[in-house]
């Protein structure tokens, strides 16, 4: 056997699981058979024969058997076999692998290092993800194992995720040989069966086949030390249905009767549903004790002696317990001191302890959650505290670790989230309001979220100076560990800097900031460094304000600092958040292929996967009805097929400056499609739909602070100025964003774009009017005003405007393209050809690296002559016009550039473009419009001209291939 | 909606407590539990419960209103 060994020679854990917390190595040991365990040949023979299958699944009812059979066939195997109790916990696709992976390094399998912790994986990964490649080299390293390895995934109808079953589907499925994989399970997997049963790679042992029969039912008996006729065996059998605890049941109190035959026979008659009458008929003949003790730990998952002793409030835990064991009744070793239940009779017991002593359940919780909060588990002292109701304590036991940042970011979000919810207005302590104030923000929900972190800041004023939280009283927590206020003080100040970020705050932003310093100080250093996304988060909004109040060096430096540290699964969302947020920086310097990279490396944080994504956003081939399944499930789409393991939709501001970069280069119908998969300004739409069933938490949305709604507004505008729809680009920056101060980028940009509208509807000396109004520090906005000054008619102010600011200084080609196409025009206007050509010249060599071919749609028809200029031609071909030699790196042909520079449609030519394109009739057109042919004529005709085409079905074509239409 | 679960055997009071939304009668040794039953969520929990209960659930139907 290679099962997982107590002895110190076993392959160590080198990691934790992505939540940062050690394995549980007893979910790697395969069970032990206790000393009555009868072994059934015909069963592990059947499981012998499996061998070739790569899908073996053992499927029973609870107590039937199906756990001890496999460990017991397992512990008697050569080849390599890795062991793993599956855990409701593991619903994250992360986790999954994650002790996945641990459970083949556990079994003696050597795996490369690139197969690290799926958290670990190329840098960061929100947890609920899990790497694609991961998975694909997973599988690569299986296949090319020339021994297969045996894994048993036990209770796996724990794992309900879709996902998870598709991502297993997906790595048995490529593993080849390389993999076997046994799962034992309650229910059905959400594994495509019907393909592996009809493809004969499956070994299925069910319910008639685990079933005792009369003679197994007689040497079990026996094995109890009851000799029965296999007459009575039998209608054993009968009674039972073979099942295997209940059979076990029934052996155990019939020996413990005075007179087992007549028991037996009683048994037989009695019409009582059998485990409910056989355990409570065990049970009554355990000392007080015992049944003290078994009723009690049914409020427990698992469970060590201590924690026993803890609900009992005695010291006889460990002998009962190893007594239970040996009998075999109702617990079960896991190993490591640590125990379990048995989950059928733990239910059973949870329903007699209910009724017997009515009202315990939830002060036993409460036992439960203030020693383990004192032993360190928080995640099982959270479940507990909620059990009993105890808001108070469960929300002073997150505020006192630490963890409130797991509240918005890493794997544990959506489950804390989900766990506070239900919390009443009854919970008062401090905690509890940050706890409060926390998901309110989370969900950008400002007004409540202030009051209560006002309240929550108050009450913290006040416990100033004194000992300690009034819920950290009676915990059992040793004081010197005990953070007490400074921690709920440092999660105050994390919240504060949310705030301050959502209502683009940065006076507010940066006192909290200095305040968290001060504070960190007084915090003990484990507990800072097992929460490393407290500090990413806070510097996350305090780069957002920044970036909001315009101070794009000092922002940058926070942002980086946070994309520059080391990722764990915890700060895998803010790192992405930062990333975007660096990109927008980038973008609005001018920078096109900075922007791109940082937004796409946010994007991937390394091609990963989303739960959501994979499950709603792949692509969803047509499924067969599924007759051959049995129960007639349908499968989930894209289940059967990896190729649905789609990559992760990028997050909300990454997307906004991919839109547009997108607008920038002219490919219109990329940018409206990024735009559109955002959130909309109320923000909620988009971020459900993507979010699945994932919920908010992770990447999937960043907060709505006015940062992004205010670039949403900006690439929003553009892209309608880019589709020639000016009035509709002026109402959409006039839509204002609401913030405590004025930023100068969004105010600069909103009103470039409105200056632009002016401009392209013939009104330049409202487009001057407007930039005046813009202090002249911003590039851009200089060389806009510069531009509308042109078109007024004033090249020499233009210039003028140009030489003072000298735009082309930091900024990017965005930016400096344009100012040299101003000069150019400026130069084509006073008759300077030659310098004309020589600055559009200039403009094409530094635009074409970044493909950055919006400038020259914009200036208008001036340019032509000088792009059809032999020299020219040269520079522009192949990006911006037709080449005779195709680009080595061309465009995906859907977001194929325009092939020629076009002069703008006015709103009136395109109205008359749309009605061609519906072959209507000048006369129609005339009419629909309510204008004479003559007008509907002379449209066509510059129509056609700016078009460069001769006939009406010319035209539409080259729009349509213009996205103009 | 209502339905009603025909489980196999007479279940004692602390096995018909783990359903105390649901009613139940005893009749000719098998027991049946009914009630309303919010939605399909709420349906196939009670199907997991009998489930962990080690409940043989013989019929499930729903009952007209």
């Amino acid at each position: 056997m290679a099962g997982f060994e107590e002895s110190d020679s076993a392959p160590t854990a080198p990691h934790a699981d992505p939540r940062g917390d050690p394995f549980l190595r007893t979910r790697f040991a395969i069970p032990a058979r206790p000393a009555m365990f009868l072994r059934r040949d015909r069963l592990v023979r059947h499981l012998d024969r499996s061998c070739p299958t790569p899908l073996t699944m053992v499927n029973g009812a609870a107590g039937a058997g199906k756990t001890l059979l496999v460990a017991d066939w397992a512990t008697g195997r050569t080849e390599p076999l890795a062991w793993l109790t599956t855990e409701a916990t593991d619903q994250q696709p992360a986790m999954f692998w994650a002790y996945f992976l641990q459970a083949l390094r556990a079994s003696g399998m050597p795996l490369s290092a690139e197969l690290s912790c799926p958290a670990e994986a190329a840098g960061a990964t929100d947890a609920g993800r899990v790497d694609h490649p991961l998975l694909a080299r997973l599988a690569a390293e299986l296949s090319a194992r020339d021994l297969p390895v045996t894994v048993v995934l036990d209770q796996y109808d724990r794992v309900t995720d879709q996902v998870i079953a598709e991502q297993l589907e997906f790595v048995l499925h490529h593993a080849g040989a390389g993999l076997r994989l046994i799962l034992v399970t309650r229910t059905e997997p959400l594994l495509p069966l019907h393909r592996y049963r009809a493809a004969g790679d499956m070994t299925e042992i069910r319910d008639a086949e685990l079933a005792f029969t009369p003679q197994e039912a007689a040497v079990l008996l026996e094995t109890h030390g009851l000799r029965v006729p296999l007459h009575v065996a039998s209608a054993l059998v009968d009674r039972t249905r073979g099942w295997a605890a209940g059979l076990r049941l029934c052996a155990l109190a019939a020996k413990e009767s005075p007179n087992p035959e007549r028991y037996l026979k009683e048994f037989e008659a009695d019409r009582s549903t059998v485990a409910d009458f056989l355990l409570a008929e065990v049970l009554k003949r355990q000392t007080p004790e015992t049944q003290d003790l078994l009723l009690k730990v049914s409020v427990l998952d698992g469970f060590s002696p201590a924690l026993a002793n803890a609900l009992t409030e005695r010291a006889d835990a460990e002998p009962l317990l190893a007594g239970l064991c040996r009998e075999n009744a109702f617990v079960e070793d896991l190993g490591h001191s640590r125990y379990r239940l048995h989950p059928l009779f733990g239910e059973i017991l949870r329903a007699h302890l209910r009724m017997r002593s009515p009202g315990l359940e939830p002060a036993l919780h409460r036992r439960a959650a203030a020693w383990l909060r004192s032993s360190g588990s928080l995640a099982e002292t959270l479940g507990h505290g909620v059990a009993a109701g105890d808001w108070d304590f469960t929300a002073g036991a997150l505020v006192d670790d630490l963890a409130i940042g797991e509240l918005f970011t890493g794997p544990r979000s959506d489950d804390l989230a989900a766990l506070f919810a239900p919390m009443g207005p009854e919970a008062t302590s401090p905690a509890a309001d940050l706890v409060r104030a926390a998901r309110e923000l989370s969900r950008s929900d400002l007004e409540h979220g202030l009051t209560h972190l006002g309240r929550a800041r108050r009450s913290l004023e006040g416990l100033e100076g004194s000992d300690g939280l009034a819920e950290s009283e009676g915990d059992g927590r040793p004081p010197d560990e005990a953070p007490g206020p400074v921690a709920a003080r440092l999660s105050c100040e994390l919240l504060e800097a949310l705030a301050a970020r959502l209502t683009g705050s940065p006076g507010r932003a940066e006192m909290a900031a200095r305040a968290a310093e001060g504070l960190r100080e007084e915090i003990p250093a484990h507990l800072l460094e097992r929460h490393p996304e407290v500090t990413a988060l806070l510097l996350t909004h305090l780069g957002s304000t920044r970036l909001w109040a315009g101070r794009f060096e000092d922002a940058r430096a926070a942002l980086s600092t946070v994309t520059e540290s080391p990722g764990t699964a915890v700060t895998a969302a803010a790192r992405e958040e930062c990333l975007g947020r660096l990109a927008l920086i980038d973008y609005l310097d001018g920078w096109l292929c900075r922007a791109e990279h940082k937004a796409l490396e946010a994007t991937t944080t390394a091609a990963t996967m989303a739960t959501a994504a994979a499950g709603t956003e792949g692509p969803r081939p047509a499924q067969p009805p599924d007759a051959a399944h049995p129960t007639g499930r349908a499968l989930p789409p894209g289940a059967a097929h990896p190729s649905g393991l789609a990559q992760a939709p990028p997050s909300g501001m990454a997307r906004l400056v991919l839109a547009a970069v997108a607008v920038e280069r002219g490919e219109l119908s990329h940018a409206q499609a990024l735009l559109d998969t955002t959130d909309g300004p109320d923000g909620r739409g988009g971020r459900a739909g993507r979010g699945g069933r994932r919920g908010r938490g992770g990447s999937e949305g960043d907060p709505l602070d006015p940062v992004t709604e205010a670039s949403r507004v900006i690439v929003a505008a553009r892209l309608l100025l880019a589709r020639g729809k000016p009035s509709a680009a002026l109402a959409a920056v006039e839509s204002a964003v609401r913030a405590d101060v004025v930023s100068p980028w969004a105010q600069g940009h909103a009103a470039l774009i409105a200056s632009a509208a002016h401009l392209a509807e013939g009104r330049p000396e409202t487009a001057v009017k407007l930039l005046q109004a813009v202090p002249d520090v911003q590039a851009a906005c200089v060389v806009g005003a510069a531009r509308a000054q042109l078109a007024a008619g004033r090249p020499d102010e233009a210039i003028d405007l140009l030489d003072r600011v000298r735009p082309e200084g930091r900024t990017g080609p965005a930016v400096t393209v344009r100012a040299t196409l101003v000069r150019a025009e400026a130069a084509a206007r006073t008759g300077d050809a030659a310098a004309s050509r020589g600055l559009v010249a200039q403009a094409l060599r530094e635009a074409r690296r970044e493909r950055l071919r919006r400038p020259f749609l914009e200036v208008g028809a001036w340019i032509r002559p000088s792009l059809d200029t032999a020299p020219l031609r040269v520079l522009a071909a192949g990006w911006l016009v037709p080449g005779a030699q195709r680009p080595v790196e061309a465009p995906r042909s859907e977001d194929r550039p325009p092939p020629m520079v076009v002069e703008e449609l006015s709103g009136r030519e395109r109205d008359v473009l749309q009605r061609l394109a519906r072959t209507m009739s000048t006369e129609e057109i005339a009419a629909d419009l309510y204008v004479s042919v003559n007008t509907v004529k002379t449209h066509l005709k510059s129509v056609y001209r700016k078009l460069a085409v001769n006939r009406r079905n010319e035209a539409v074509r080259r729009a349509r291939e213009l996205h103009l239409l | 909606m209502r339905y009603e679960i025909r489980v196999d055997g007479i279940m004692s009071e602390a096995m018909v407590g783990s359903f105390p939304e649901l009613e139940h009668v005893l009749m000719s040794g098998q027991t049946v539990l009914f009630g309303p039953v919010i939605d399909e969520a709420h349906l196939f929990g009670l199907l997991a419960r009998c489930r962990s209960l080690g409940l043989r659930v013989l019929e499930m139907r729903q009952l007209p209103e």
